[in-house]
Formats: structure tokens, sequence, C-alpha cells
């Protein structure tokens, strides 16, 4: 079949209403921003640079329209979904490049990033939940976080975990039980 | 052990400790807009790929075709003459290099004639 050439004025017209998208995207994203970036610290073991880079890259992504929000949840949510999938993305990536390092020796290892979040981590209470939290299962951190931090409800943090809101919920309960007794452990020392 | 209400207090201060440390907005997507510029366009990615194939595969032959080189000059065919034609060369070649005439002994060609002595 031949392709009919699109007129000039319906062509004004898409680029028109693309450029309407980008503007609008650009403001959802910006409304959501803060969230994101606690999501993104979360997702990142709370490595400050890597949360910037993880952003950084979802913004791309989005805004260059290789992920598109489709309706079926709120936009946080999705956002939520892409974080965490490219979070996953870059700790593989990373962790290929440590094992091919570790195989060239110890000397290409880059060096140790210099501790960031000082003022944060000076934050006694903060930091309390901070080290109670790292002795929690991966997915139970996730889905105390999107409750507690980011107000989500268990379906919505399954949703953006890519599980069944069943296993959500185990994670969830399981993880509050163990966060409550670290937490009322460290607060009784 | 802390109640559910203690565990969301907590957690709300730990998300208003983060919010004095986010990073602006502008920031992370003029970032992102720098590394969307510094990124090939999908659509001129295959040509890319396949023109950095063809300088490799290109290079890989340039160097295999550099090392089989012969250093000096090659000779024309012609004049060429093999490095083993020396021992070749043994006493009485020259019996071999002619046709034996019938009748005659092969020591007609080295020791001369009385007739021919006498011309």
């Amino acid at each position: 079949m031949k392709s009919v050439p699109m007129p000039l004025i319906l062509e004004a017209a898409n680029a028109e209403v693309r450029a309407m998208d980008d503007v609008e995207l650009r403001r959802q994203l910006e409304r959501v921003h803060a969230d994101c970036f606690g999501w993104a610290m979360a997702c990142c073991g709370r490595d400050r640079d890597d949360a910037e880079e993880v952003l950084q890259t979802v913004y791309l992504t989005v805004l260059d329209g290789h992920a598109r929000y489709d309706g079926r949840s709120s936009f946080r949510t999705w956002l939520f979904g892409v974080i965490r999938r490219t979070a996953a993305s870059r700790r593989r990536t990373a962790w290929l490049r440590g094992l091919l390092l570790e195989r060239n020796g110890e000397r290409m290892r880059p060096e140790a990033p210099a501790p960031t979040d000082a003022k944060v981590e000076s934050d006694s209470r903060s930091l309390t939940l901070r080290n109670a939290l790292a002795h929690l299962a991966a997915r139970q951190q996730q889905v105390l976080h999107l409750v507690f931090y980011q107000d989500l409800t268990v379906d919505e943090a399954a949703a953006v975990m890519g599980t069944s809101v069943g296993s959500a919920r185990t994670h969830y309960a399981r993880g509050k039980a163990r966060l409550a007794t670290l937490l009322g452990d460290a607060r009784d020392l | 052990m802390m109640d559910e209400r203690e565990l969301r207090r907590s957690f709300e201060q730990l998300r208003e400790a983060d919010r004095d440390h986010v990073p602006g907005f502008a920031q992370i997507s003029e970032r992102a807009r720098a590394q969307r510029r510094l990124r090939v366009p999908t659509r001129l990615r295959p040509l890319v790929i396949g023109a950095a194939a063809a300088v490799a595969i290109l290079s890989f032959f340039q160097a295999r075709g550099r090392s089989f080189t012969p250093a000096v000059a090659t000779p024309a065919i012609t004049t060429w003459r093999a490095p083993t034609d020396v021992f070749l060369t043994a006493p009485g070649i020259e019996l071999l290099g002619s046709m034996p005439t019938l009748g005659a002994s092969v020591l007609d060609t080295m020791i001369p004639t009385p007739s021919k002595r006498g011309t």
C-alpha cells in the first residue's frame, strides 16, 4: 500500500500536540519529583549519586517516549514502577562490571565514593530507622517504604513492585513486625 | 515493640529529612537533556553500528595483509632463480645437457679427435 504524504497542516498540528504532551509530562514529573527521589533512594540502597543517576535515566526514558504512561494506574505509581526497574537494571550492570573489575585485578577497582547525605545521617532517629530497614529483606524494605513513606496502599505497592497483592501483603506484615521489633530493641538500648 | 503510629512517625521524619536534600527537578532534567543530546538517535543506531563493524573488519584485514607482505620487492618470474639451484651443478653435468649420437662414445665429446687436432 502506498503511503499518503501527510498534509503540512496536520504535521504541524501533531507537532503541537507532541510539544504539549512534553510540557504536560514535564509538569507531572516536577510535581512528583521529591517523591520519586525518595523512592529512587530506597531502590538504590540510600546511595544519593546512584539515585540521581537513576532518576536522570528515568526522566530521559519517559520524555523520549520509551516508557509510556497508559493510564491503568496513577501517574506516580506507574513512575515508581519505572524507577524500580531502572534501578534494578543499573544494579545488575554494576554487579557485572564489578565481576569484570574483580577479574581484571584490584588495580582497576574504583575508589569507594565519599560518604554522602551527611546531614541526614546525623539525624539519629532517621539513622536508627535506616539501620533497622537495612536488616530487612529487599522486598520488605520496598513495601514498607511505599506504604509508610509514600502513603500508597498495599495494592498500589504491589503494582509498583510487580508482585501479586497477596505476596505484597505477606512482605508488608512480616516486614512491619520485624521493623517494629528492631526499632523497639534499639529504643530499649 | 513499636506500634504502627510510631512507625509511621519515624518514616515521616525520614521523609522530612530527605526533602531538605532533594536535588532540583531542573538540575536532574537538565542533566537528562544533556545525556539525550549525547545519545545517538535510535534510527541512526544501526548505521553507526554497521559503520563501526565495517571499520573494525577493514582494519583487521589490513593488519593481517600487512603482516604477510614481504620486506623486499618480489622479482619477476623470468629472472627468478631457485636458491637450491647450486646443488644441481655437479661434475659432468654437460653430458646430460646434450643429445648423445648413436655409435659414438661419450669420451668423443670430451677428448678432441686427431683430425680436429690437425686443423
